[in-house]
């Protein structure tokens, strides 16, 4: 199998492919489209996205509800120009109530609504950096344990930084780590419920110092979570194990995405030496959004070629400046563009080598409906 | 008033929009009227020295430009920092801050490590040594959290060191006259929609002062619509039908960010500045920024 063919087979026989990159370079879009190709293939396939633009939520069919499964009608693909021979799914996914249900699922009852309550919990449901990326990998674990679909195409949530997606289990599972609390708060946690009624502060140093700084409600309502959480930290570890597990199987293969610019190249180079670190299957780059050179092959046109063309084509060569020289200006822009993108796509070919590079142009406008997608899976399969 | 008038510029917008270049310039910009900035990034990749041409500083104030100094915020070394400035003795803070378990949780106690960053920051703004402080803010959903720890504190926190604290860095921060926040944005859909969240946000939630939305790699008019029409069809020569393709995605994204400006002014009622899209340059260079920095000078009005 040539390279050029690995991210096409990779559609055609993973069971997971996550895409992630820097916020901003069109992740969503790449996610859709790989469910839509795979779909089109004869997969049945289900991409799970994070706060799509609302444009592309529409044309994917998608009410507001998070977490439910939609089915995008064969219709709306037929007029798209798509012949689907599997399915495509969709779904937004709510990352606030995946983490409630996960609670729900792993915790008694009595015990979980206190913990919903608890802003120790609300920091961990929201605020954690990793905890976003942590609950979307539990519900791609999830959704691939019900094993209802061939495909799973998890879009990430926007990170700041490759290590928040990477590090997001141990980071978790640091935080619910209760050895810390134990240390500080101590007899009250061993006391169980009793012991927190009586809380008090009052011969610990260090609990005391802190206190200054946080009130001593602040850790009163720690300890509260911990105690609550108490016997859940195995729950969550064999948990994250096994999304590992899947992540790194034969069955899972990484997207990376990103678009030509200098800052999100070098987040992407290190992000793919990341997953090859972890011995992630990378199916392909995918770099988005790269400028076109219009001129191709030819040389750099003067404004005299372009005068003389408009001339013969009976196009005035009015305004101020002169329509020659404004094309003239905005084709040798693009062209600049190009060059610099071609120059920075270079460079991470090189640093992701032998993982395929796909490219998708800039288009006129941006991506938002199903034909929009399937344009763009033409770009990024020429040929299939 | 300018915005140069101010002693704090926040920038904030969805991530990649270009706010580390639109601080870099304003900075640029102030400096060029003589004030003595700061610019701090909030616990990010440093990027702004690297816009500047000049050497990393990392995480202790530097000189990355005349008269423009810049650190990266984080919350360990805000945090040690902080705990320092409360406890005045360095033992006591060993003795607390670094205890093996006191430091693995301490950023999990909730808006502590945004407060700590804050703080510091803010803390920059009170010094005597800098005019301004241009603050390169986390990306919106984190940079709404990021600015509201002091009001959050306010209404759950009882008396103590942490609330005196929020007390004092919330007057600065809703002080239209010190605080000023930025909007920066691209003329695309989400993007878009966030920036009019965020402006909503600023205005609402936060009682903040909202300064200039920046639309950042704005595309102007350079073509008329008959002009576009008659170059719809197959041209010779070949380099002439390149162009007019060229031509052609040109004035869609111009109708693009035409059609956002409008949005972003009718939803958030703010003046707003275009960032032209500087085409045949390197974006991430020197030159770049010198450019947009005498554009955000010219936009301000002579001193």
């Amino acid at each position: 199998m040539s390279t050029r063919a690995a991210p096409l087979e990779a559609l055609r026989t993973k069971r997971v492919i996550v895409c992630v990159g820097s916020g901003g370079v069109g992740k969503t879009t790449v996610a859709a489209t790989l469910a839509l190709k795979a779909a089109a293939e004869g997969r049945k396939a289900i991409v799970l996205t994070i706060d799509p633009a609302r444009r592309l939520a529409n044309a994917l069919g998608l009410a507001t509800l998070g977490n439910v499964e939609t089915r995008v009608e064969d219709e709306w693909l037929r007029r798209a120009g798509i012949e689907p021979r599997g399915e495509l799914w969709a779904m937004m996914l709510d990352l606030k109530r995946s983490w409630d249900d996960f609670i729900h699922r792993t915790v008694p009852a009595d015990r979980a609504e206190a913990i919903l309550k608890n802003r120790f919990y609300q920091t961990l449901s929201s605020a954690l950096a990793g905890s976003q990326e942590y609950i979307a990998m539990e519900k791609l674990y999830e959704l691939s344990a019900r094993g209802d679909w061939d495909l799973l195409v998890l879009d990430t949530p926007p990170t700041a930084h490759a290590l928040d997606f990477l590090d997001a289990p141990n980071r978790v599972l640091d935080f619910l780590d209760n050895e810390a609390a134990r240390a500080i708060l101590g007899p009250a946690l061993a006391a169980g419920r009793m012991g927190l009624k009586l809380f008090n502060l009052g011969g610990n140093y260090v609990a005391k110092t802190l206190s200054k700084f946080t009130g001593g409600e602040t850790l009163q309502e720690l300890a509260a979570f911990m105690l609550e959480i108490q016997g859940t930290y195995d729950v969550f570890k064999d948990r994250a194990a096994k999304v590992k597990q899947l992540l790194g199987s034969d069955e899972a293969a990484f997207v990376l995405v990103t678009s030509a610019q200098a800052f999100t190249i070098d987040e992407a180079i290190y992000f793919h030496q990341m997953l090859k670190q972890e011995r992630m299957a990378v199916a392909a780059v995918v770099a988005n959004r790269v400028h076109r050179d219009f001129l191709g092959e030819l040389p750099n046109p003067t404004t005299a070629e372009l005068a003389d063309g408009l001339a013969r084509s009976g196009i005035p060569d009015a305004g101020a400046p002169p329509l020659s020289s404004r094309l003239e200006k905005t084709v040798l822009e693009a062209r600049a563009m190009a060059t610099l993108d071609a120059k920075h796509l270079a460079r991470l070919a090189a640093a992701c080598r032998p993982t395929p590079q796909l490219q998708v142009p800039r288009f006129e406008t941006d991506v938002y409906d199903l034909p929009g997608l399937w344009t763009m899976s033409q770009h990024l399969f020429p040929g299939a | 008033m300018s915005l140069f008038d101010r002693r704090l510029l926040v920038n904030t917008g969805k991530g990649g929009v270009g706010k580390s270049t639109v601080s870099a310039a304003l900075a640029l910009a102030a400096a060029g009227r003589g004030k003595r900035v700061l610019v701090c990034e909030v616990n990010t990749h440093e990027r702004i020295s690297v816009l500047l041409g000049a050497r990393a500083v990392g995480t202790e104030i530097g000189r990355v430009a005349d008269g423009v100094d810049a650190v990266v915020v984080r919350p360990q070394e805000a945090m040690r920092q902080y705990g320092l400035m409360q406890l005045r003795y360095r033992a006591v803070y060993k003795a607390v801050f670094e205890n093996r378990f006191v430091s693995r949780f301490l950023r999990f106690i909730p808006s502590l490590p945004e407060l700590v960053m804050l703080g510091k920051i803010l803390h920059h703004v009170r010094e005597a040594k800098w005019d301004l402080v241009v603050v390169d803010a986390p990306a919106t959903g984190h940079g709404v959290t990021f600015l509201r720890v002091p009001q959050v504190l306010l209404d759950t926190v009882p008396p103590g060191a942490m609330r005196s604290d929020a007390e004092w860095m919330n007057a600065l921060l809703v002080d239209p006259q010190v605080t000023a926040v930025n909007l920066v944005s691209l003329p695309e859909e989400l993007p878009v929609n966030e920036t009019i969240e965020l402006g909503n946000a600023v205005k609402g939630t936060l009682r903040m002062h909202p300064g200039h939305v920046f639309l950042n790699r704005a595309y102007e008019r350079r073509f008329t619509d008959a002009e576009i029409e008659a170059l719809d069809r197959t041209l010779e020569p070949p380099c002439l039908d390149a162009a007019a393709n060229a031509a052609h995605a040109q004035a869609a994204r111009a109708g693009l960010t035409d059609r956002y400006r409008a949005k972003l002014r009718e939803a958030l009622g703010l003046p707003v500045l275009d960032i032209p899209f500087l085409a045949a340059t390197d974006e991430f260079g020197r030159p770049a920024i010198d450019a947009v920095a005498a554009l955000l000078s010219r936009a301000e009005g002579r001193p």
